[in-house]
């Protein structure tokens, strides 16, 4: 039988240095009964056993430490201790309590005052570049207060817009119209095909038409000019001009 | 004749003293050590009765006793027989007790109790400490008042103690 108890538990840094354990042995006085109070090593073997021959002996309770050098926690296997019994008996009420110490320096950097402490790098602080373009009170301070000005440069966007949206609708257009076109005259070629299959148009080619000129019979004669309005126009403008020089005399 | 003893007086007159008591100490260390490892405390069950028992309410002391030699000493441990402070009483106590092993720090020591003698009409126990070692000692006392007839203890503060020594062998 070897049950298992509380073993050495605890964190890294730890040197245990002793055990103290407590266990009342049952059994009769003529039987032999023995108790061995052991931890296993990691990698094989024990740190410790100890071991009580109660054979021929009174059962009662023990109370017994037991010193060790100072070994690291590590050394000592998880679930590894235990109370193994041999022949008639048994065990009751045990306890294991691990004496350790705490060796500060086991992590150099948990102590300043370490050996091997190395002094660590200050925290580099976050440095927020400022782009002043991003800044929305520069924005707001460089914000276009002349409304002509906006109105200019808005009208302009709009006209380029209306002017590439036009573009566009042409685009679009031609490229519609060339495909109906492209199918008239696919649709008109057959058509003259067909008709020009039914229909004989040599005699039109054939057709002569005759050579005729047409002469000019209207003549007018020159008589002369007997209107006098113009000279009458003349003689008004020149009594309007005595008039008006008349007002500044 | 004269001259020489004036001479040899003269001598003696000037020779430094010829006795001297020197000085040489030492201590002693005791193998044996007594400590008190839980102070007992009477519970009062009845009226008449003050009782250690935990049954009782009361708590047992147990004593240490540590010994770096064999062989060396006795352990003698008693169970009081009287009240080293009480109230005043006009009856006689009725005092019971026992000395018992608890613990022991090896299996070796476990016929300690088996081998021990008892004294002073068996308020008394001594223990031949044959091992290196410590061992725990458990008292249980029981103080009864009024002779059997079930009188009850004045109220107060009750102190008795327990006696332990280690006597060389």
């Amino acid at each position: 039988m070897t049950p298992k108890y509380l073993g050495a538990d605890g964190i890294d840094g730890m040197d245990i240095h002793g055990l103290i354990y407590q266990y009342t042995a049952v059994k009769d006085l003529a039987d032999d009964f023995t108790v061995t109070v052991q931890n296993e090593k990691e990698g094989g073997g024990y740190v410790f056993q100890d071991k009580e021959d109660w054979s021929q002996k009174y059962g009662m309770t023990i109370r017994k430490s037991i010193g060790l050098p100072y070994t690291p926690l590590a050394h000592f296997k998880t679930d590894g201790g235990a109370i193994a019994t041999t022949g008639t008996g048994s065990v009751e009420n045990a306890q294991v309590v691990y004496l350790y110490r705490f060796d500060r320096c086991f992590d150099p950097q948990s102590d300043p005052n370490c050996p091997d402490y190395v002094a660590p790098l200050p925290p580099i602080p976050e440095i927020k570049l400022y782009d002043a373009l991003d800044d929305e009170f520069v924005e707001e301070a460089t914000k276009k207060t002349d409304q002509d000005l906006i109105d200019e440069e808005e009208e302009k966007e709009q006209k380029e817009e209306e002017e590439e949206e036009k573009e566009r609708l042409e685009v679009a257009l031609s490229i519609s119209e060339n495909v109906l076109t492209l199918d008239n005259e696919i649709t008109q070629t057959s058509i003259i095909d067909a008709m020009n299959a039914a229909t004989n148009l040599t005699a039109y080619y054939v057709a002569q038409i005759p050579s005729i000129v047409y002469r000019d019979t209207l003549v007018i004669k020159d008589e002369g000019y007997k209107d006098s309005r113009l000279l009458r126009n003349l003689a008004q403008d020149q009594q309007h001009n005595k008039m008006v020089e008349a007002q500044y005399q | 004749m004269k001259k020489l003893i004036a001479t040899l007086s003269l001598i003696l007159a000037c020779s430094p003293i010829l006795a001297e008591n020197i000085d040489i100490t030492g201590d002693v260390q005791s193998r044996c050590t007594i400590n008190t490892d839980t102070a007992g405390y009477y519970g009062n069950p009845s009226a008449h009765t003050l009782s250690t028992t935990p049954a009782d309410g009361g708590s047992k002391p147990i004593v240490r006793i540590d010994v770096s030699l064999a062989n060396a000493y006795y352990a003698q441990i008693s169970y009081p027989t009287s009240f080293s402070t009480s109230p005043s009483l006009s009856d006689t106590v009725a005092w019971t007790g026992s000395v018992a092993v608890a613990q022991t720090s090896s299996s070796d020591m476990s016929g300690y109790q088996a081998a021990s003698t008892v004294l002073n009409s068996g308020s008394l126990r001594q223990y031949a400490l044959t091992i290196a070692g410590t061992t725990w000692f458990e008292v249980a006392s029981t103080a009864t008042y009024g002779q059997g007839q079930s009188k009850p203890f004045p109220s107060g503060s009750y102190k008795a103690y327990v006696l332990a020594e280690c006597i060389a062998q």
